[in-house]
């Protein structure tokens, strides 16, 4: 009974219309990425169960203008199908026998592979530490999601921060309250990503959008998201936010995270302050950076070598060492990888990238057993012609 | 088989390594007066890299001007002649005519129009460097995608003019060594702007003003002082430059292509006359062009170690080298495929392939040093050595197959070539390749995302290299799928076969063309149109691959076949 429902799951037909769609999948999201961020297009195509393919992806705007998108199954719909009918087929075809083993191998380790790329969709974390020369750092911040912080400096030895995470952020209109917060946040405008402009670039119909804060002469405009075309690009983004207690205004504030610092809020005698900022995750050690470099090949701007010496602090843990970070050579530690990434401008400090990735050693194991499984398949089946050619 | 087809292999291969031997003893530049054959082995830091002069000089000349040579009205200057004239008799360099200008809208612009000609000498363009510099910064303001031929033209001009004043100033390379009075290269512009007594920067300057002076005889003596003190302080910097020297001037790529083309020739000829029934001459030609392709394939080898050596990086370090590379390797598998088969097409594909890889490696080589310095994110020999050659391996593998694909289509629809024998051996082949580049091509994928895991923690990224790998992988795997589900034989099998060639060439040279992703190197504008072309080419013969198996002018054979391939 069970063998008759998985026969056609089991199907080789569909296994090769799975490839076919996952190829077609694989080729619209990387022209897909001439428009869009990588990480974007990720989400979209890879990551995502359904994906609305534009059509104008396939024909360059300069030759035809192309209404229209497809419905298409994404990555995560087709990993799904692929595991299925692998695991259908071993059920109903594959015999356990030697002359077999090689394809059960390779094919194990393939579906190790998928559950890798699966678990790293769902549990890999990437933050950025941007470290100065000399000082320290004990927090990441995931560049592509930002947060409000709203910080009372009041308490004698620690400050109380509270942090309205992006997703309630982008609504505009919306009004942002809770018992933690000192006062209302109605958000005016979000921008995705944003310039931030002098009071003499801002165009009139965007003069004055704010009247309280730092930041209250500049202005912000929205700009398009960052491409994978832009490199390295990253967006930053702002918004304006009208505060209120009581029902009494507090003001309007221009909040960006190209500002990089906060803005004070004052009323009943206390003062607040308010930053959109990265959102930041805090870690239980602390990265002191001794020395970045920043080597260059002989009467070049080419970069010979990045590298961070730095001193890892975990007092909880009794470690402290220093370790150097560079080029291929990251540093492991609590399940953590740091890697040599960037650094600031005039080389005044680093930027490590630092990855959580229980998933990191799945392909490692996969990729074993799959070169294993081939050499085994496919040795077992040119061995006789080869010997039958030397004869 | 009588004594002359016994001997002919033997001869064929003879001939090519006289060849090789004449070319490799051939003196190209007269040495007697000036010592220049010397002066080429001089080591100088350019681009990050120590190497001869000779080096610089060729290459400059070649981003300069797209030869290696300079001719006057009188005679042909070599690429270090030119180069010693520019930095030490700039009046009569200014009069060569070695910086090129292609777009005809640029030509107008500059009112050099009515010339027909494309290269153009300094003192041609001086009056309009103001105007040439207004265009480049004009077109430097747009972003690179969106400049249009004019601007790239202009600015390719640009940097032309600007790499040419550097050079004539002495600014780069580094020419002055790291002797006695510094521990690192230096130009000699800078060190002669604040210390005319600097003694490291008086060696070498000594050269260059003997030849300045029209003195043979104190830059013969010079030029063996300072040559004996490089030796002493830099011992292998000197004897890297020498090799260097004997590289450039051998091209062994060159030399390699040269015969490839002979073997190919060999091969047509072979094949044609077992068609008309003389199989023996048949054979024996297809063992002349093994022969030939041998000897190429290993003054192809020879190159590729020298380049190994002379790098210190292992063969593939960007997509010149991928060429060579790539080329290497499908020889490697259409000779073993030859010799399987035992009937010449594989070895003409691979001749053929091998020529063509070394004319897609020249044209990539063409923008300046292929041995450059690699970036520092890409700095492992151990990555290199693994992941890169892997999957290179597993390029060339799907391009061989591809090819084989394309024998047996076209043979197939227009000759009666493809008996009942040569179907099986053909589609076997094909078969096997296919296996072979699947292998390798998935665990090359899979080792460059172990590279990836390793060096900025992420196994898989999406970038669009890794997804013109996977694409190559998926390929493969939905052939063999389909083969082994019965879903296609024989005849589908190279018709995605072909296809295969589409997706391996957009995924090496295509995804760089995006701009997108950390693996996009730079790229010309020219190779748009070629890989545009081929596809073209391949999507054509899909097409005619598509016709029913009964209109195939070789159909006898391939219906016996069909009937059989499924059991």
């Amino acid at each position: 009974m069970i063998r008759r429902l998985l026969k056609p799951l089991a199907s080789l037909r569909l296994t090769v219309v799975l490839f076919a769609l996952s190829m077609f999948l694989i080729f619209a999201g990387t022209l897909a990425q001439v428009r869009d961020g990588v990480w974007t297009v990720v989400d979209q195509y890879f990551r995502s169960p359904f994906v609305l393919i534009d059509l104008q992806l396939f024909v360059p705007e300069k030759i035809a203008k192309i209404p229209g998108a497809i419905l298409f199954p994404g990555g995560f719909t087709l990993g799904i199908a692929l595991l299925i009918n692998l695991i259908a087929a071993h059920a109903v075809r594959f015999k356990l026998r030697w002359k077999r083993m090689g394809i059960i191998i390779t094919h194990l380790g393939v579906i190790f592979l998928l559950v890798g790329e699966f678990v790293t969709g769902l549990a890999a974390q990437e933050g950025k530490m941007t470290i100065i020369e000399g000082q320290s750092a004990n927090y990441t911040e995931d560049i592509r999601t930002a947060e409000l912080a709203i910080v009372d400096p009041s308490g004698s030895d620690d400050d109380l921060v509270v942090v309205v995470p992006q997703h309630l952020l982008t609504h505009p209109g919306s009004t942002i309250q809770d018992g933690l917060l000192p006062f209302k946040i109605h958000i005016n405008e979000w921008m995705p990503n944003s310039q931030i402009l002098g009071p003499n670039q801002t165009p009139p119909e965007r003069k004055n959008l704010a009247n309280a804060g730092l930041a209250s002469s500049l202005a912000a405009i929205p700009i398009p998201k960052a491409t994978g075309v832009d490199g390295q690009s990253v967006d930053v983004p702002a918004a304006y936010i009208s505060l209120t207690h009581q029902d009494k205004p507090l003001g309007t504030y221009l909040v960006s995270v190209h500002l990089q610092q906060p803005q004070t809020v004052i009323f009943d005698g206390q003062a607040y302050q308010i930053e959109l900022r990265f959102k930041r995750t805090y870690k239980p050690y602390t990265i002191h950076l001794i020395d970045f470099k920043h080597d260059l090949f002989t009467g070049t701007n080419k970069a010979r070598n990045y590298s961070s010496q730095i001193r890892l602090v975990d007092e909880a843990k009794n470690v402290d060492r220093e370790v150097l970070i560079y080029m291929n050579h990251p540093l492991r530690y609590a399940g953590e990888t740091f890697y040599q990434q960037s650094f600031l401008r005039g080389d005044t400090g680093t930027i490590l990238q630092v990855v959580k990735n229980p998933g990191w050693l799945i392909p490692y194991i996969s990729c074993i057993m799959i070169t294993i499984g081939m050499l085994w398949h496919f040795g077992l089946r040119l061995a006789p012609t080869l010997r039958r050619k030397s004869s | 088989m009588n004594t002359l087809q016994r001997a002919l292999p033997w001869i064929a291969a003879l001939l090519a390594v006289v060849y090789v031997g004449i070319r490799f003893a051939s003196q190209d530049i007269d040495s007697s007066v000036y010592h220049l054959q010397q002066l080429r082995a001089v080591p100088v830091s350019g681009e990050g890299r120590t190497k001869p002069l000779d080096t610089v000089a060729r290459n400059s000349l070649m981003v300069l001007s797209g030869k290696q040579s300079a001719r006057t009205s009188s005679k042909n200057l070599s690429a270090i002649e030119w180069y010693m004239e520019l930095i030490t008799k700039p009046n009569e360099a200014v009069n060569r005519r070695v910086i090129r200008i292609d777009h005809p809208d640029v030509l107008a612009l500059l009112g050099l129009n009515e010339e027909k000609r494309t290269r153009f000498s300094f003192d041609e363009l001086r009056p309009n460097l103001n105007e040439i510099s207004r265009q480049a910064m004009l077109a430097d303001q747009t972003k690179p995608k969106a400049r249009d031929p004019f601007q790239r033209s202009v600015l390719t001009l640009y940097q032309r003019l600007f790499r040419f004043s550097e050079l004539s100033q002495l600014q780069k390379p580094f020419t002055v060594a790291p002797l006695t009075s510094s521990d690192d290269w230096r130009s000699l512009y800078a060190v002669l702007k604040e210390d005319r007594t600097d003694p490291d920067a008086q060696a070498i300057l000594r050269v260059f003003e003997a030849y300045s002076n029209d003195d043979p005889a104190a830059f013969n003596a010079n030029l063996d002082g300072y040559l004996g003190q490089i030796n002493r302080v830099l011992p292998g910097e000197a004897k890297k430059a020498r090799y260097e020297v004997v590289f450039n001037r051998v091209q062994p790529f060159y030399v390699a292509a040269v015969i490839y083309v002979a073997a190919f020739l060999t091969g047509c000829f072979g094949l044609l006359l077992s068609q008309l029934k003389d199989s023996e001459w048949g054979q024996t030609l297809r063992r002349s062009m093994l022969a030939l392709i041998l000897v190429a394939f290993v003054v192809q080898t020879i190159g590729i170690v020298a380049r190994i050596y002379l790098q210190g990086r292992p063969p593939v370090t960007n997509l010149y080298s991928s060429a060579v590379f790539i080329g290497w390797v499908c020889v490697m598998l259409g000779v073993f495929a030859d010799r399987q088969m035992k009937l010449g097409l594989a070895g003409i594909l691979a001749a053929a392939i091998g020529f063509g890889s070394l004319i897609i490696a020249h044209n990539l080589g063409s923008s300046g040093d292929t041995m450059e310095m690699m970036q520092a994110v890409l700095d492992s020999n151990f990555w290199l050595a693994t992941h890169v050659i892997v999957v290179s391996i597993g390029y060339s593998a799907t391009f061989f197959a591809g090819f084989l694909a394309i024998a047996y289509i076209i043979l197939g629809v227009f000759t009666q070539m493809i008996d009942k024998d040569r179907a099986k051996s053909l589609s076997k082949m094909i078969y096997g390749v296919i296996c072979f580049a699947t292998l390798m091509s998935f665990v090359g994928t899979v080792l460059g995302g172990i590279w990836a895991d390793q060096s900025w923690g992420r196994f898989w990224g999406w970038d669009p290299k890794e997804n013109g790998a996977a694409l190559i992988v998926l390929m493969n795997l939905l052939i063999l799928h389909a083969r082994w589900g019965g879903m296609i034989r024989d005849r589908g099998v190279a018709v995605l076969a072909v296809l295969g060639n589409i997706i391996t060439v957009w995924s090496w040279f295509g995804t760089n063309m995006l701009g997108v992703g950390l693996h996009s190197y730079g790229f010309t504008q020219s190779a748009v149109f070629w890989l545009a072309l081929f596809i073209l080419s391949q999507l054509i013969i899909i097409a005619i691959g598509l016709i029913p198996t009964r209109l195939w002018r070789s159909r006898d054979g391939m219906a016996k076949l069909t009937r059989t391939a499924g059991a």
